[in-house]
């Protein structure tokens, strides 16, 4: 009996990979099987799509949308880099200077969870709408010309991003910034090292893993939204998951928008493993 | 086209075996959704000749389920479940000022049927994409009722995902429908649809931004009001009315008039004219004044000048607008089809269609209704509410389209899929890029 048990030893860590792996084989694997069947087929609506094979899809499908494809990477980076800009020295605070209140600052990160994506996104619409209460009253106090707007412009679309995924940004940078041993920091100045020199030498390369993690968390999901492109931006902000999104529901084209998909998740893959290559993703695995 | 012609042939069917006394009608609506769902993607032919005890001529597919044994067993009325999942558009209900429906709250106390009602839709071609898989595949779309637009249904009836209409229970209709709605161009007979509302696809506008009166298609177009100007994302309309400004009839619009208003909107497109593509949700914008000039659906603006924004005027462009028709329908495999039918015979009363339509200031389908806002109002006066007496008065003239509203406005075309594929990809090119 217990040789049995010691015999099957070696099972049990993947045992507990069962539950994990089942969740990943129906709700990723499957799908994408799914969806790779679906973008090789022809056809329509009304007569049905076919698998066919049609590889010429995938070629097809990049040179049509190619400007959606770039604004929606360009768009991506900038949203990266702006939180990583805005989202660092709030992670730096909260970590080292957040004293008795840094549970209630990370509480306050979290807070806009709590309302729905959607609905987080349309107060945006109401806050910069032309004749809001932001714009209106610059406006009315003439320090903006009556024409002047930001929402349907690309200044819109990218500031509702950046507020949407900055929780994403903070978290990871806050994590890998706590566990900095801030003895580290003390050593670098015994050693002369000026605290700006510290920060550049010790700190900011300890926390490296947070803000690999942090790109990561932001970059992906911005270039594939189309919530705040469809409530912020216009057909000058179009991006690729709009694109996607009404391939899918206007137009039931389910062939290209499953190609599509499947191009953004490879260009997607690509950068970062470029990423990864650049900012060296070993610190992830031994931070 | 062999819909119709396939049409005909379920009519006659149903007609002799009816007239034979071998199947009760309704036994054969409810047979004839099983034999749909089990069959689940084909045209309802099939299905329907099975329900009917028809061997279909080629098919091989076996006909599964219970429908096909029995013959003429009787079946028992077929009794409402208490519920009803309906989606309709925003803004196209009486709601008081706690947020509550209350004509939805009355049917729900005359009947017992508790309603989950949703505003769901905000675009036809984008509600269609959301269900579509589903009654494709055979399964229920978690709606009894849904309410789309008159060339959405002939496009469902076309693809089978509408049940039909069985009109012993919406007695109402053949009693007070408005002519204009009964054996409608979409829907022959009215087998799948029973007008909600309807109204006409114009132009909307602030004349306080615009600073001046809009009277044609082409002052969307202005550059003065670059960045401001509205258009609908879904493709009928805004083709439509691009296709009424180069002086072509949508009815009898070529791929290539297509091209040519596509062209037409894309220049300006690609200026920046147009702040975006809406659905229902131009409503807003409109409202708060980020737009100053878009394509519109009347009833809404009738609704803005009421509650949200007295200055916004409606206006059909001198080329034309667009005269459509939602419909209240019913998708395969609804799991309360009953109370469907129930809610649909409950608009049908003129004591209900009235206080609708006193808020919602759209066309009504049913006879009778202007006269008696005409009455609330005096009644309204009679109390000393000169408020509400004028505002009814307003509405009153609003429910039935005018003469001139009726000459000036035109049908969508029946499109073929191809036509629909190419008119598509010209309205992508304005609508993207």
């Amino acid at each position: 009996m217990t040789a049995a048990i010691r015999r099957l030893r070696w099972a049990i860590p993947y045992l507990f990979l069962v539950p994990g792996g089942l969740w990943l084989l129906i709700f990723f694997v499957v799908p994408m099987a799914v969806m790779a069947s679906i973008s090789l087929q022809t056809g329509s609506l009304g007569t049905g799509y076919a698998l066919t094979w049609n590889f010429g899809i995938y070629p097809e499908a990049i040179s049509q949308f190619a400007t959606q494809f770039l604004r929606s990477f360009e768009y991506g980076i900038i949203v990266t880099v702006l939180t990583l800009l805005i989202g660092y020295p709030m992670a730096y605070t909260i970590a080292f200077r957040g004293g008795r209140v840094k549970n209630i600052l990370l509480l306050l990160v979290i807070l806009p969870f709590f309302t729905s994506f959607i609905i987080r996104t349309l107060a945006w619409k109401l806050i910069l709408a032309d004749q809001g209460f932001l714009l209106g009253t610059l406006k009315a106090w003439g320090l903006l010309p009556d024409g002047f707007g930001l929402i349907a412009t690309p200044i819109s679309v990218i500031s509702g991003l950046v507020y949407n995924f900055l929780p994403f940004m903070v978290l990871p940078l806050y994590v890998a910034l706590e566990k900095i041993d801030h003895r580290l920091v003390e050593a670098a100045n015994d050693l002369y090292a000026s605290r700006f020199q510290a920060f550049l030498r010790v700190t900011l390369p300890l926390s490296m893993p947070g803000v690999f993690a942090g790109s990561l968390l932001t970059f992906i999901p911005s270039v594939g939204d189309f919530v705040n492109a469809t409530i912020l931006g216009s057909r000058e902000t179009t991006m690729i998951g709009n694109v996607i999104q009404s391939r899918f529901l206007d137009f039931n084209d389910y062939p290209r928008a499953s190609a599509l998909g499947f191009v953004l998740m490879a260009a997607i893959l690509v950068m970062v493993l470029v990423y990864a290559r650049l900012v060296g993703s070993d610190e992830l695995t031994s931070g | 086209m062999t819909e119709r012609r396939d049409e005909t042939r379920i009519e006659q069917a149903i007609a002799r075996l009816v007239a034979e006394g071998q199947i009760s009608r309704r036994s054969f609506l409810r047979r004839a959704s099983r034999g749909g769902l089990v069959l689940g993607s084909a045209l309802s032919l099939p299905a329907i000749l099975a329900a009917c005890g028809i061997k279909p001529l080629s098919s091989s597919t076996p006909i599964a389920g219970p429908s096909g044994s029995t013959g003429g067993a009787p079946t028992p009325i077929p009794k409402a479940a208490g519920l009803l999942d309906w989606a309709n558009w925003p803004a196209y209900i009486d709601i008081d000022e706690k947020g509550k429906y209350p004509t939805i709250q009355k049917f729900e106390k005359a009947t017992g049927i508790k309603v989950s009602y949703t505003e769901a839709i905000n675009d036809n071609e984008e509600f269609f994409g959301k269900i579509q898989p589903d009654l494709e595949a055979g399964n229920t779309t978690a709606y009894d009722l849904i309410v789309m637009t008159d060339w959405m249904i002939q496009k469902m009836i076309r693809f089978g995902y509408l049940e039909r209409i069985d009109k012993s229970q919406v007695p109402n209709f053949a009693a007070n429908a408005d002519s204009l709605y009964v054996n409608p161009w979409y829907d022959p007979n009215n087998m799948y649809s029973l007008a909600w509302q309807s109204g006409i696809t114009g132009i909307g506008y602030n004349p306080k931004l615009t600073k001046r009166e809009i009277t044609t298609f082409d002052d969307l177009l202005d550059p003065a009001f670059k960045g401001h100007v509205g258009l609908f994302s879904e493709m009928r309309d805004t083709m439509c009315m691009a296709l009424l400004s180069i002086d072509v009839k949508p009815e009898e619009a070529t791929v290539a008039d297509v091209q040519k208003a596509g062209d037409k909107l894309l220049k300006a497109a690609k200026t920046g004219q147009f702040r975006s593509f809406y659905g229902n949700d131009y409503y807003d914008e409109l409202a708060n004044k980020n737009l100053w000039i878009t394509i519109a659906w009347s009833g809404d603006v009738t609704q803005m000048q009421l509650y949200d924004n007295p200055d916004v005027k409606f206006v059909i462009p001198q080329s034309g607008g667009m005269r459509w028709v939602d419909n209240m329908a019913i998708p395969n495999k609804a799991a309360h089809p009953v109370d469907a039918h129930m809610m649909m015979n409950f608009w049908y009363d003129p004591a209900n269609a009235v206080p609708l339509s006193e808020y919602i200031g759209y066309f009504s389908p049913v006879k009778g209704v202007p006269d008696m806002i005409s009455k609330d109002a005096d009644a309204a006066e009679a109390k000393g509410d000169k408020t509400t007496a004028a505002q009814l008065r307003v509405v009153a003239k609003t429910v039935n389209p005018t003469p001139d509203q009726l000459t000036h406005v035109f049908n969508y075309k029946r499109l073929t899929e191809t036509e629909e594929l190419a008119w598509n990809s010209v309205f992508e090119q304005v609508r993207t890029g």
